[in-house]
């Protein structure tokens, strides 16, 4: 098949190779974290790759995931402290969609990719934000885009496109490209919208707890003195 | 009579001049044209180039940008405008006191460009009235210019006889889209309205407009 056909088939074609279908079971890792996660998580490892050369991506359970990232986070030996992104595939072909994780041990220098398989008639996974608190607006993005909810996210809604959008979740293989309404009720409903629903001063005086700390010594006394 | 005193022209000639009152006034408009900069993408890059001492907008009256709308008479939309980003649009344009005149700048403004997509707007026409559009990705600076001089000349051939239609406003139009719904779906046909423009120009055949399937995903 050349590239031609291969787009002449449409979404998913041609994937034949990819891992949902055909992978082997384990690669041999370049990255010491499989292994470990192998020995920890046996039965919620699926399976591993290696990706473009060095790059170490692991299929876990998406029932644990917030174990396996919750270990990855704190072992001693892992260290993943920086979220770098939460992103999702949808490779289309009724293909279940894959959020992934991407990491990065700051102590370690290391990376590593985690993957989790969700079918299209279950698409939840739990949050990760009690992990890495700037999974917050990443998850909404994957929420906004791929219509994947996630469990506990303190703040689950759009990020990108607009609170009243109806037209689905735009990233989805069976997303039309021009959207789902016409040009006309598409505009019409653009000018509904009142731009400061977006930038609600309360709204951020109430997410963000504004903490007066009263200093210690005589200014901190003097503070306190008016206080009473 | 003045005549004592050094004219216009020099000592000894008159101190005043006469003239019509829409020449003046309108002397006075297309001079000092102070641009609402609306950019979102890299035509704004050309437009904060157009203003900068190289090309220097400022030598035709657009003196500074006007980062207020109330301030302001021309609106530059420069770059790309998503849906979401339409009531914003519609809102400065709104606030802009009249006599106002708006240009839009680059393809993604006039007609969407390339982004024949679910989030984007078809050409800014859909939701405010353009005076001019400058075709390019983005447009050079000296296009920006010429569109500004297209501007100038509009408001040479304005007359204070016909301000009041010229400038008329419904004010039950304010947050609306400008065009109605046969217009829009006519302006965002396949590949954007630029087709609709090649059809209006009567200079390009094409029936893409009439394959109604096109125009529904």
């Amino acid at each position: 098949m050349s590239g031609f056909d291969l787009v002449a088939a449409g979404p998913g074609m041609g994937r034949e190779q990819s891992a949902t279908d055909t992978a082997e079971d384990s690669v041999a890792p370049g990255n010491p974290s499989v292994t470990a996660l192998r020995e920890h998580f046996a039965e919620a490892v699926f399976r591993n790759r290696i990706c473009a050369g060095d790059e170490d991506v692991v299929y876990v359970d998406p029932e644990r995931i917030t174990d396996i990232l919750g270990w990855l986070h704190e072992d001693a030996d892992q260290q993943y402290d920086h979220l770098a992104d939460v992103t999702a595939v949808d490779y289309g072909g009724g293909r279940p969609l894959e959020v992934v994780y991407q990491l990065w041990s700051i102590p370690h220098r290391a990376a590593l990719r985690v993957k989790c398989e969700l079918p299209l008639d279950g698409l939840a996974i739990d949050s990760v934000t009690g992990i890495w608190a700037g999974a917050n607006w990443l998850e909404r993005e994957v929420y906004d885009l791929f219509g994947i909810r996630f469990n506990g996210h303190p703040d689950l809604r759009r990020i990108l496109m607009p609170d009243n959008y109806a037209e689905g979740h735009p990233l989805r293989k069976d997303f039309p490209l021009r959207g789902r309404f016409s040009r006309a009720e598409q505009t019409r409903r653009a000018l509904t919208q009142d731009p400061e629903d977006y930038y609600v001063p309360g709204e951020i005086a109430e997410r963000i707890p504004q903490v007066v700390e009263t200093g210690s010594g005589a200014e901190g006394a003097a503070a306190g003195a008016d206080d009473v | 009579m003045g005549l004592d005193k050094p004219g216009v022209l020099g000592s000894g000639t008159p101190a005043f001049l006469t003239t019509r009152l829409d020449f003046v006034v309108n002397w006075a408009r297309r001079n000092s044209l102070w641009p609402m900069p609306f950019g979102t993408a890299c035509c704004a890059i050309e437009m904060m180039a157009s203003a900068a001492s190289n090309y220097d907008l400022a030598r035709f009256g657009m003196e500074r940008m006007s980062f207020s709308p109330r301030q302001a008479d021309v609106l530059i939309c420069a770059g790309r405008v998503p849906y979401k980003l339409a009531p914003v649009l519609r809102r400065i344009w709104d606030q802009m006191m009249q006599p106002k005149w708006c240009i839009s700048m680059g393809a993604c403004a006039s007609s969407g460009g390339v982004f024949d997509v679910y989030s984007m707007v078809q050409g800014i026409d859909t939701i405010v009235p353009v005076d001019v559009y400058i075709p390019g990705c983005p447009p050079r600076p000296e296009g920006l210019i010429y569109g500004l001089m297209m501007v100038q000349e509009k408001i040479r051939g304005e007359s204070l006889a016909n301000h009041a239609a010229l400038r008329a406003e419904d004010p039950l139009a304010a947050g609306r889209p400008r065009a109605d719904d046969e217009e829009v779906s006519d302006l965002t046909g396949p590949f954007g309205n630029s087709t609709h423009q090649n059809r209006v120009s009567g200079l390009v055949e094409t029936d893409a407009i009439g394959r109604a399937e096109d125009r529904l995903p």
